[in-house]
C-alpha cells in the first residue's frame, strides 16, 4: 500500500515538473491557440497526455470552470514563472515582457486564481529603499499583466525587498536571479 | 527581564561640585585628542572577598572607559601599595602615589554582598587637586553588577566632560539567530542579548520612543509590512499602521508624540507623518520617485529622507512646516539611511564607494563632509548613541553580519554582537 501511495505521489510530482517546464517552450503554441479562443487547452493536453488520467480531469476542470480547488490553484501558480530585472530597475525587459505574456494567458484561462505578484531585489542597496523598489517591480508586473487583459481582480502585489533571496551568494549571477518578480497563491 | 533597581545616592559631594578646580577637566567634542592617564583599580571587598563582582566591575569599568577614547591607563603593574587600600574619601587616599605614577585621575572602589544585595562604592578622585569628583554608592542585586558598572562609567564621563556617557542604555537590532528576523535588545557593550518577538516571519528596522520604554517596527506577521508597537516589558504589542502597500521605517518624532514613515498607499513610497493612535497627520513627500529612510533633527522641524527624485539615491532635507526639499548630498551614487545626531550638528549615512557601503557623516547644510570607515566590509544602519559620542552600524563582512560601535569620529571600531547569527539594523535607546 505504501508503495503504491509513493509511486502516486512520484507521478504527481513527475507531473507538475512537466507542466512547469513544459510551460516555457510551449509559449509559441499559445500564442497561435490565444489568437483565437484564449484557452490554453493545447499546452494541458500536451503535458498530460504522457502521465495519468487524474491530473488531466483537474487541469480541465480548472480551464473550464470559475472554482478551483486548492490543488489546482497551486498547478497552475506553478505554471507562473518568474520575470527578472536589471539592477536598480523596475522597468521589464523583452524577455521579462514574454514571459508575462505566456503568463497572462494561463491567467486569463484561470479567472478564478487569485495570486500575490511578490517583488525581490538582490541584497545591494539600502533595505528600505529596496522594500520600495521590489514593490515598483511587483507593480510594474502586475500593471503589464493587467495590459495583457488578466483582471486586476487577479493580482494582489507584496514587496519582499532583499528579504527573501532565491539563491544566496555575492555574484553578479546571484544577484541577477534574486531581482525578480514571483508569483504566489492569495491566501 | 525585571526592570533594574538601582538605587543611587550621591555622597558628599555638595562642595567638590561647585568647585572649578579640577585639573582633568576636559573638552567632550574631541575624544581621542587629549587623553587623562587613569588609573583603575580593582575594587576591593569590603566584607568578604569575592572574585567575581570584582572581576566584572573591573572588566566593564575597564572596557566602558577604553571605549570611551578619553583615558590612557597607568600600568597595573606599576601600582604601588596604595591600590590595595580601600581609600572611599580623599583623605584616604595616598595622592602622592598616584602622581608619582604619572596618574591624572583614580578610581578606587569597594563592594559588600549581603546575601541577595549587592552594595557598591565607587569613587573618582582628580590627582592634581586630591580632591574626590565624583562618589556614588548603588545598592541592586548581584546580577545587575554590570548594569551598576555601567552607570558609574557614565557618571565617571558626566564628572570630566559634563556630559553623561550612554553605557547604560540598550541597543535593539534585528537577529536571524532563530531561523527567522525578530527584534533583539541587548545592552549597550553587546551583553544579554534578549529576543523580543516570536512573530516568524520577518522584523525589520526597530526604533526606540524616546518618552516610554517601547519600541517600533516593521513584521510581516500579518501578511504584509506593517509596522508594530511593542512595550518591552509588557510584552504589549499592537498594530500602529497596517494600510495596503509598505508601512516600514518608522521613527518617532522627537517628543514621542508622532511617527515618520513610509507609506505606498498611493502605489508609491512617499513619507507621512502618523500620530500614536495610527492617524494620518500630514504627508511630507509628493513625486513620482522613491521617498525612505526619514530621520527626525533633534529639533523635530526637519526630516532627513533618501530619495531617488534625481536618479541615484540620495539624501535630500524636508521642512514639516513648509514642506521645502532641499538636497544634502552630491557626492556617491548610492547614499542610504541617514541618522541625524542628537546634537542637530551631523547627519551620519551610509554610501556606496568602491563597491560597498561606508559610513560617512554631514552637516546638515551639506558641508563638511567626512569619511569614518574604510576597509573590508559593508557597513550601514548607523545611529547614534543618546550622546551623540558614539555611532553603532551594521558591520557584513564576507557575508557574516555584525553589529559595531565607533567614536563619532571613526575611531575605536569594536565589534559587540556575539557570533553565531546575522545580527543588522542596530539602534540606540536613550538614556534608560
Amino acid at each position: 500500500m505504501q508503495n503504491r501511495a509513493l509511486i502516486r505521489l512520484f507521478v504527481l510530482l513527475a507531473l507538475a515538473l512537466m507542466l512547469t517546464t513544459g510551460c516555457a517552450k510551449k509559449t509559441a503554441v499559445d500564442d497561435a491557440a490565444s489568437s483565437q479562443t484564449g484557452v490554453t487547452e493545447t499546452v494541458v493536453d500536451d503535458a498530460t497526455e504522457a502521465a495519468s488520467s487524474f491530473e488531466e480531469q483537474a487541469v480541465t476542470d480548472s480551464t473550464a470552470s470559475a472554482t478551483l480547488t486548492a490543488a489546482e490553484a497551486e498547478v497552475l501558480v506553478r505554471k507562473l514563472m518568474r520575470v527578472y530585472f536589471d539592477y536598480d530597475q523596475y522597468v521589464l525587459t523583452e524577455s521579462a515582457k514574454e514571459t508575462l505574456y505566456a503568463n497572462a494567458q494561463i491567467m486569463k484561462a484561470a479567472p478564478a486564481l487569485q495570486v500575490i505578484v511578490e517583488g525581490h531585489c538582490d541584497e545591494r542597496g539600502s533595505d528600505e529603499y529596496n522594500l520600495a523598489l521590489g514593490e515598483r517591480r511587483a507593480l510594474a508586473t502586475k500593471n503589464h499583466l493587467v495590459s495583457l487583459g488578466v483582471s486586476a481582480d487577479q493580482l494582489g502585489t507584496l514587496s519582499y525587498g532583499e528579504e527573501v533571496p532565491l539563491v544566496l551568494g555575492r555574484s553578479e549571477d546571484a544577484w541577477a536571479k534574486n531581482r525578480r518578480a514571483e508569483f504566489t497563491l492569495q491566501r | 527581564m525585571t526592570i533594574v533597581r538601582l538605587v543611587l545616592i550621591a555622597l558628599i559631594c555638595g562642595v567638590l561640585l561647585v568647585s572649578q578646580a579640577a585639573a582633568v577637566k576636559i573638552e567632550i567634542t574631541a575624544p581621542g585628542e587629549q587623553s587623562i592617564p587613569l588609573a583603575l583599580t580593582s575594587f576591593l571587598p569590603l566584607n568578604q572577598e569575592n572574585t567575581e563582582i570584582a572581576a566584572e566591575i573591573d572588566a566593564v569599568l575597564q572596557a566602558d572607559l577604553q571605549l570611551s577614547g578619553l583615558f590612557s591607563f597607568v600600568d597595573r603593574a606599576a601600582f604601588l601599595s596604595d591600590a590595595s587600600m580601600l581609600g572611599l574619601s580623599s583623605v584616604k587616599v595616598d595622592f602622592a602615589q598616584w602622581k608619582l605614577l604619572g596618574a591624572e585621575a583614580v578610581i578606587k572602589g569597594g563592594y559588600r554582598l549581603d546575601g541577595d544585595r549587592l552594595v557598591v562604592e565607587a569613587r573618582l578622585y582628580d590627582v592634581v587637586s586630591r580632591r574626590m569628583l565624583t562618589g556614588r554608592r548603588y545598592i541592586g542585586k548581584p546580577t545587575e553588577v554590570r548594569r551598576i558598572a555601567h552607570t558609574f562609567a557614565d557618571q565617571v564621563l558626566k564628572s570630566l566632560t559634563g556630559k553623561k556617557g550612554p553605557f547604560s542604555s540598550r541597543i535593539a537590532y534585528i537577529s536571524n539567530r532563530t531561523g527567522k528576523k525578530e527584534l533583539y535588545l541587548m545592552d549597550a557593550d553587546g551583553h544579554g542579548p534578549t529576543r523580543l518577538t516570536d512573530h516568524r516571519t520577518i522584523v525589520l528596522n526597530p526604533d526606540f520612543s524616546p518618552v516610554s520604554k517601547e519600541l517600533i517596527f516593521t513584521s510581516y506577521k500579518k501578511g504584509n509590512p506593517d509596522l508594530y508597537r511593542k512595550e518591552i516589558y509588557t510584552g504589549r504589542e499592537a498594530r500602529l499602521s497596517h494600510r495596503s502597500g509598505l508601512n516600514i521605517g518608522g521613527r518617532y518624532s522627537p517628543d514621542g508624540r508622532e511617527v515618520a514613515l513610509t507609506l505606498s498607499r498611493d502605489k508609491n513610497s512617499e513619507i507621512y507623518l502618523i500620530g500614536t493612535d495610527g492617524t494620518i497627520h500630514k504627508r511630507l513627500t509628493t513625486h513620482w520617485g522613491i521617498d525612505v529612510d526619514p530621520s527626525w533633527s533633534p529639533a523635530g522641524d526637519r526630516i532627513a529622507f533618501v530619495s531617488d527624485r534625481r536618479g541615484n539615491p540620495h539624501i535630500y532635507i524636508v521642512d514639516i512646516e513648509s514642506l521645502e526639499i532641499s538636497r544634502l548630498t552630491f557626492d556617491g551614487k548610492y547614499n542610504a539611511t541617514p541618522a541625524w545626531s542628537p546634537d542637530g550638528k551631523r547627519i551620519a549615512f551610509s554610501r556606496l564607494e568602491d563597491k560597498q557601503f561606508d559610513i560617512f557623516t554631514i552637516r546638515p547644510d551639506g558641508t563638511d563632509e567626512r569619511r569614518l570607515t574604510f576597509g573590508p566590509g559593508i557597513k550601514e544602519h548607523p545611529r547614534w548613541s543618546p550622546d551623540g559620542r558614539f555611532l553603532v552600524y551594521s558591520l557584513d563582512l564576507d557575508g557574516e553580519k555584525a553589529i559595531c560601535l565607533m567614536r563619532a569620529d571613526g575611531t575605536g571600531q569594536v565589534r559587540i554582537s556575539p557570533p553565531g547569527g546575522d545580527d543588522s539594523h542596530p539602534v540606540w535607546s536613550g538614556q534608560w
